[in-house]
């Protein structure tokens, strides 16, 4: 599904990753552990095609994103879920149309998935809160609508940078099973994050694997859960 | 206002670019200020021509015979002119001024009480040509021979610079034009930059989630084009209606002829400014936003 091999990175001329030779399989669930500042943000953007590697091999879903049209790009994206650290949710948006925002740019037909969203919303607990916008909610809430958000088109590929990181551990633990649910739907799943404790209490549920990111390079771990 | 959006773009969701920001009413000003002066440009332009079309039309057809010297005031010598003139082919009519015509054509200059009949002034025949009017030059020669010092003048002296001044009008207004339409389309620009720039992180997001640059480009754009379309309306309707609130040139005679078209040529005009803002904005908007968002990976 995924595939880094050598790949470098340079922000502002500063190198971020290098040598990043990673190959994450369909149906796989991976912690991508490192200290702050180790570049497991970069690494994400490298996922969802934010940055492109300066170097080195990179394929997606069979294709060459660097070698992808602007279109490809996006139509690489659809398949890709992504529950950003700062949720990137449209502010005058609510939360049903949030959600809804990757079938509509997809153009599907809103009558179409109208139900689908709402059976969405109540999945992820937020039943009462479809007409609410961003600024009316708590963090998880927030956390909670950009989960559903990434995972409403059914993608190939979901990557959660930090979900857990502006919520208490009672909630962190309901998105991480929420996590395990999708992955257990067949959905390859990246959960970066620094909490040790959500990789503990992930023990035993998921066969995970851990990729450590340090000195901008990725050891990647199998079984270690 | 969502339905009538669905039926025309097909907008099937709340706008993808927020309604608020500082930005939102920059396209609306400019396209109402560049409108107003588009209207004026237009209204002024179309003025002059008509005003020019209406001097040359005062001048086509009709020509005048001056007697000069003490003759002026003999009535034989003014009937003898006439009988040559009447005599001449391409002449349909022949008329001398009356002395309150003379009077009046002269009371700029000397006033009301203005001993005439004392004064040297000449006695001026209207001529009223047919078709392409007479020989000039063999007429003149034929004057000259009869009545010694009787000037036949058809005007063409004061039409080659009239026909000069409407075409410099002319160019002058399409210039103007041009200036207004250049300026909007910079203004729309700017003012595109300016909302992607204040959108910026909303056209991150939406190309994460899969969105493509038709779908952003589309939402911004007609956004833009709506806010210059009201604007556009505005702004000619402002300019339309102040230059209808002033005062009858024409019962003043500083100008001859109506400032505006008719009631259906004004809105006809008023319609079409509103669209040229709309399309210009339109087009630039496309232009630029296309550009803008090539620098968004």
């Amino acid at each position: 599904m995924v595939e880094l091999e050598e790949a470098c990175f340079s922000y502002d001329g500063r190198p971020v990753l290098r040598d990043l030779s990673v190959t994450l399989e369909p149906g796989s669930f991976h912690f991508l552990t490192g200290p702050s500042g180790a570049g497991k943000t970069t690494f994400l953007k490298l996922l969802y095609l934010e940055h492109l590697p300066d170097s080195g091999s990179f394929t997606l879903f069979g294709d060459n994103p660097v070698e992808a049209t602007r279109r490809e790009i996006t139509l690489l994206r659809r398949r890709i879920g992504v529950v950003f650290q700062d949720f990137r949710l449209l502010e005058h948006m609510t939360v049903a149309e949030n959600i809804a925002l990757p079938l509509r740019v997809a153009g599907r037909d809103p009558q179409g998935y109208a139900n689908d969203v709402a059976e969405l919303v109540r999945w992820v607990g937020l039943g009462q809160h479809m007409d609410a916008l961003p600024r009316q909610l708590s963090a998880g809430e927030k956390q909670r609508t950009a989960i559903a958000r990434a995972v409403i088109n059914s993608p190939d590929l979901i990557l959660a940078d930090e979900p857990t990181g502006n919520v208490d551990p009672d909630m962190g633990g309901r998105i991480l099973r929420l996590l395990i649910e999708l992955n257990g739907l067949g959905k390859t799943v990246v959960v970066a994050t620094h909490d040790l404790s959500l990789i503990r209490a992930a023990r035993g549920t998921v066969g995970a694997r851990i990729l450590r990111l340090a000195g901008g390079t990725i050891t990647q771990g199998a079984g270690e859960l | 206002m969502r339905r009538i959006l669905r039926l025309i773009f097909g907008v099937t969701g709340p706008p993808i670019v927020p309604t608020t920001g500082w930005s939102a009413p920059l396209t609306l000003l400019s396209a109402l200020c560049m409108s107003f002066l588009a209207v004026l440009t237009i209204v002024a332009g179309l003025a002059a021509t008509r005003l020019a079309a209406e001097w040359r039309a005062d001048l086509t057809g009709v020509a005048t015979v001056r007697i000069a010297g003490i003759e002026a005031s003999d009535p034989a010598t003014v009937e003898k002119v006439q009988e040559i003139l009447r005599t001449t082919p391409g002449i349909a009519a022949v008329r001398p001024l009356t002395d309150e015509e003379q009077h009046a054509l002269l009371e700029p200059w000397f006033g009301t009480e203005a001993p005439l009949a004392d004064l040297p002034v000449p006695r001026l025949v209207d001529v009223r040509l047919d078709g392409a009017g007479p020989d000039a030059a063999a007429l003149q020669r034929r004057l000259d021979l009869e009545v010694p010092g009787t000037v036949y003048d058809d005007h063409g002296a004061w039409r080659g610079p009239l026909a000069d001044a409407a075409a410099g009008l002319r160019r002058l207004a399409l210039g103007a034009m041009l200036a207004v339409l250049l300026a909007a389309a910079a203004m729309v620009a700017l003012a595109a930059r300016a909302t992607l720039a204040g959108n910026l992180e909303v056209i991150r997001t939406v190309r994460l989630v899969g969105g493509e640059d038709r779908f952003i480009a589309g939402a911004f754009i007609r956004r833009i084009t709506s806010r210059a379309f009201a604007g556009g309306a505005i702004g000619a309707a402002l300019g339309l209606l102040m230059i209808g609130g002033l005062p009858d040139l024409a019962a003043t005679g500083i100008l001859d002829v109506p400032l505006l078209p008719g009631r259906f040529g004004t809105a006809i005009m008023g319609g079409l400014v509103a669209l040229g803002a709309t399309v210009v904005a339109l087009l630039t908007a496309q232009v630029s936003i296309r550009l803008a968002l090539r620098t968004i990976l």
